[in-house]
């Protein structure tokens, strides 16, 4: 005040105006004096199938629900919390988009918005720390012997938030919602899902059109997995179909209640106080009172806003930001709970496109690029590992032989293999013998997603035999040049950066390898007969030792022909503030432990602020 | 005269719609593509479904012709993505970007009149010439970097205030102003810059006048010819362009919002467009059409209010 009273002076203007500024001043210093804000109040799976995204976690890309890939073992920076889990409390959690809806049948769902639906919804089975599915509302399954019938038996004693009952009539209404619903509709297709009936009371049979092994992993993930109560959208009833994107109470089974909805700003939830799940102390769940979502799509003033404690837990997908917040953790005010999952960054070649259409090209072309440059360039250095294949080095489908055949950097080689297409007389695209190659590289406008294509290009035209021209389109776009929609599923791209791999069962989804004029799935067009046929016999049994023999050699068919790469494998984090876990902790309810935090994927049914002695 | 601007405004909104509508359907890409995940576009039966339901096989005309009609009685449609309706997301999201355009405009001129007037009045010397600086400083500085130096410092540092989101006027008015000061900072500093100078410009203009003169010859005091008769004359540009902002900070608050996390109307404008959400598109575009012209029609009113000759000539 006084500066300001100093100033009025100066100019000579005692009026109206500075009183008015004085007044404003003031009510924000009374205001910040007044507690804390509303905010701060909360104290492929077979080679060319993988999720739609780009490069790396720097932007953010529609998630496909069950894209293949596996299992990693959860790494974290953060020590074991030293006491318990205390009971109540609050947290908010900064995300980095909002979610399209809570609709998990409905609307394409990702990272940020798992987070949410988490809370809001269970899921009929859930992944072990191993990569393994295991129980959440589906107690126990058996199927038959050539796995195109799976009966499931639901826990007792569930309820959704309204009070109604669980019952296996609810799964089998599901069925009917799923089968229109914009994300699910695909997901039952390409499981071989033709029916859901109820058997029991608390009996659900699934039947199938053809032999699915894994069929389970589809029932842990949003569309078909998260149970909902169908009657709160009746067919046809649009006003419904609005209000459940809201997640109106009694729609799901989880933890907790959507009490706000405040698109594009907070989303407020509740503890469900009847929640059916316990720890193994018996103590109920879930620990923290309430949670709150804030999606704040700016990397940085999202770690801003942990740091100044707006919120108590931020997620990231990026590894510049993951960089940043171990620097703010150093002085121990945060704790970072990371993970190195089977998500990588990388791109792919239109193999229906020349040059890419021949092998030499492709693998020249990535034999002349070092990963560590690249990862370099998006931010990963001492962050981000090397992949070489969609799964991670602590997979149960990883395979060495695989790593072995990945192309790594050989300038020599390089050279030799390009040399050999330039100077082929019937080469593919036309060009006079001898005449350099000109190849677009693509990637979403994101600045490290740039500058590992400026990386990428030096690289290329170091050799002296390609010119390299890059393009950057928005994501949307990005993504249906790839798809190919107008043209036959050809797709408008050639070298198109994209992310690869997920946690989910890489049996999950074989229309990555399809034959690409089927199948918009296989963005780059590549299939092999003897490949595909590998992925479709690792459908036919659930024994993962015969499975991922499988996997190991359809990895090498495709490090072989590299119609995609790899840079490095994607870190993702939860950081928050010192005294929040549980994030790679949590429990199924048969006692053992789940899968972590991918994706920054927490399961806020079991986060809780440590008891302090 | 009333008549001939609704014309024009009826006019120009048409105009508005049907170019808005013309360029989301040049967008590249198909809403479809947005609406449902790649495995699901496999199932070309269910594809063929949803482009039924949504119109998307119909002629141009017939589409813009459904929605106009649909328009004309109030309803914009839905969106394709979440099935919101585009009248409740506007009516969700104007107040924020509303209040954040009324306050930052309300400080940069609170801050911009005084400054421009105390410049023109001096003009040349020293004052004059330190306040210049200041809004040419002002004017060179992006306002998303302001809104980091905001964070930083009464976020961070200080913890006076939160770093993101927003609390509505409706659930505590302490929380919306806390949500709403480092946003309209942010944006107010450059127009400061802007309305100063031109404060300063007509000012002088203004103090050169005969009756200026006049009021001077008759000793009265600087203050009451500063703010009785020559403000309100050389307050003309100054409005006209405070009209303008306030109609373009409607759409063009965005790279603000997105660094605070405000969820505001730009904010789901340029979503809709990644999305290739065109109805929200279109119903937002049109909107912000509306509220443009409108804001320029009260401009026009309120010449007449500040100058006399105006009101004489009409």
């Amino acid at each position: 005040m006084e500066g300001i009273t100093r100033m009025s002076y100066l100019l000579g203007k005692r009026g109206v105006v500075f009183k008015l500024l004085a007044v404003l001043l003031a009510a924000t210093a009374v205001a910040s004096a007044c507690g804390s804000d509303s905010s701060s109040d909360d104290a492929a799976p077979a080679a060319t199938t993988a999720a739609p995204a780009e490069e790396t976690a720097t932007t953010e890309a529609p998630e496909t629900t069950d894209a293949p890939a596996t299992t990693a073992t959860p790494t974290t920076t953060t020590e074991a919390p030293p006491v318990g889990p205390s009971q109540g409390g609050s947290a908010s959690l900064a995300i980095e988009a909002e979610a399209t809806g809570l609709r998990p049948w409905e609307d394409t769902c990702s990272s940020p918005c798992y987070n949410m639906m988490n809370a809001v919804f269970d899921k009929l089975t859930e992944q072990y720390a191993d990569g393994s599915y295991g129980p959440m509302l589906a107690k126990s399954w058996e199927s038959n012997d050539d796995y195109t019938v799976f009966t499931v038996q639901l826990q007792e004693g569930v309820s959704f938030t309204d009070g109604t009952p669980l019952t296996a009539q609810h799964i089998a209404d599901m069925f009917v919602v799923q089968q229109t619903g914009a994300a699910s509709a695909g997901v039952i297709a390409s499981s071989n899902l033709i029916g859901v009936e109820a058997t029991g009371d608390l009996e659900v049979t699934y039947t199938l059109s053809a032999t699915n092994g894994p069929f389970m992993a589809v029932l842990s993930r949003a569309p078909m997995g998260m149970v909902f109560n169908a009657a709160l959208v009746p067919a046809g009833d649009e006003d419904a179909m609005a209000a459940a994107a809201n997640a109106p109470t009694g729609i799901g089974t989880g933890p907790f209640m959507v009490t706000n909805r405040d698109v594009d700003n907070r989303t407020d939830m509740e503890r469900n106080p009847n929640y059916w799940m316990s720890d193994n102390f018996g103590t109920q769940l879930p620990y923290l009172d309430s949670v709150s979502f804030h999606p704040i799509p700016d990397e940085g003033t999202r770690l801003d806003s942990l740091s100044s404690g707006t919120v108590t837990a931020m997620q990231t997908l990026r590894q510049a930001t993951i960089r940043d917040a171990r620097t703010v953790a150093e002085d121990g005010s945060l704790w970072m709970f990371e993970f190195q999952g089977n998500n990588a960054g990388g791109g792919m070649f239109n193999v229906l496109v020349p040059p890419y259409d021949d092998v030499r090209v492709r693998r020249g072309l990535i034999m002349a690029t070092r990963q560590d440059a690249i990862i370099a360039a998006l931010g990963g250095e001492g962050i981000s590992e090397p992949a070489t294949q969609l799964y991670a080095e602590d997979s149960p489908w990883y395979s060495e032989e695989a790593a072995e055949a990945y192309a790594s950097y050989d300038f020599d080689g390089a050279m030799a293999l390009l040399e050999d297409y330039i100077n082929d007389a019937d080469r593919s695209d036309g060009k006079a013998v001898g005449e350099k190659l000109d190849v677009v590289l693509s990637c979403p406008p994101d600045p490290t997603l740039i500058a590992a294509m400026e990386v990428t290009q030096q690289f290329w035209n170091e050799t002296g035999l390609v010119n390299t021209e890059l393009t950057a389109f928005d994501q949307a776009t990005h993504i249906n040049m790839a798809l190919g929609m107008g043209n036959e599923f050809r797709g408008e791209h050639e070298v198109h950066c994209w992310r690869w791999g997920s946690e989910s069962d890489p049996g999950g989804e074989n229309s990555g390898s399809a034959p690409w004029e089927t199948s918009p799935f296989n963005f780059s067009n590549w299939h092999d007969p003897e490949h595909y046929a590998l992925l479709e016999e690792a459908r036919t049994t659930d024994d993962v030792p015969t499975r991922a023999a499988l996997y190991a050699q359809a990895s090498i068919m495709v490090n072989e022909q590299v119609p995609i790469y790899f840079s490095g494998g994607t870190a993702t984090a939860i950081a928050t503030a010192a005294g929040l876990g549980g994030f790679d902790s949590w429990i199924l309810p048969d006692g053992e432990i789940g899968i972590g935090h991918p994706s920054a994927e927490g399961r806020w049914g079991q986060a809780y602020w440590t008891e302090t002695e | 005269m009333l008549a001939a601007r609704l014309v024009r405004l009826v006019a120009t909104l048409l105009a508005v719609s049907f170019l808005t509508f013309f360029l989301v359907n040049t967008l590249p890409g198909d809403p479809i593509n947005a609406l449902i995940p790649p495995d699901a576009q496999q199932d070309q039966e269910f594809v063929a479904q949803l482009r039924e339901e949504y119109g998307l096989n119909d002629p141009f005309f017939v589409r813009y012709g459904s929605w106009l009609s649909d328009a004309v009685s109030g309803d914009l449609g839905r969106s394709v993505i979440t099935d919101q309706l585009v009248t409740d997301e506007i009516k969700h999201r104007i107040p924020v970007t509303g209040e954040l355009a009324i306050v930052s405009i309300g400080i940069a001129v609170l801050l911009a009149i005084p400054l421009g007037v105390t410049a023109g009045y001096r003009q040349g010397t020293k004052i004059d010439q330190s306040i210049s600086a200041l809004a040419q400083f002002l004017l060179s500085i992006p306002s998303f970097i302001v809104g980091l130096v905001l964070i930083y410092f009464l976020s961070i540092r200080l913890r006076w205030l939160p770093a993101t989101g927003w609390t509505r006027l409706t659930e505590s008015v302490t929380g919306n102003i806390k949500t709403v000061i480092m946003p309209a900072i942010s944006l107010a500093l450059t127009e400061i810059a802007v309305y100063t100078r031109i404060v300063r410009s007509d000012m002088i203009n203004t103090l050169k006048e005969t009756y200026v003169l006049s009021a001077k010859s008759k000793g009265l005091k600087d203050r009451f010819i500063l703010f009785r008769h020559a403000l309100r004359p050389s307050s003309l540009t100054l409005t006209t362009i405070v009209g303008l902002n306030i109609a373009g900070l409607i759409g063009g608050t965005v790279v603000i919002e997105q660094l605070f996390a405000l969820p505001g109307l730009g904010k789901r404008l340029l979503d809709a467009i990644f999305q290739r959400d065109f109805i929200m598109v279109q119903g937002v575009t049109v909107f912000m059409a509306c509220v443009y012209v409108v804001i320029n029609t009260c401009v026009d009113l309120f010449y007449m209010i500040i100058d006399p000759r105006i009101r004489r000539k009409s």
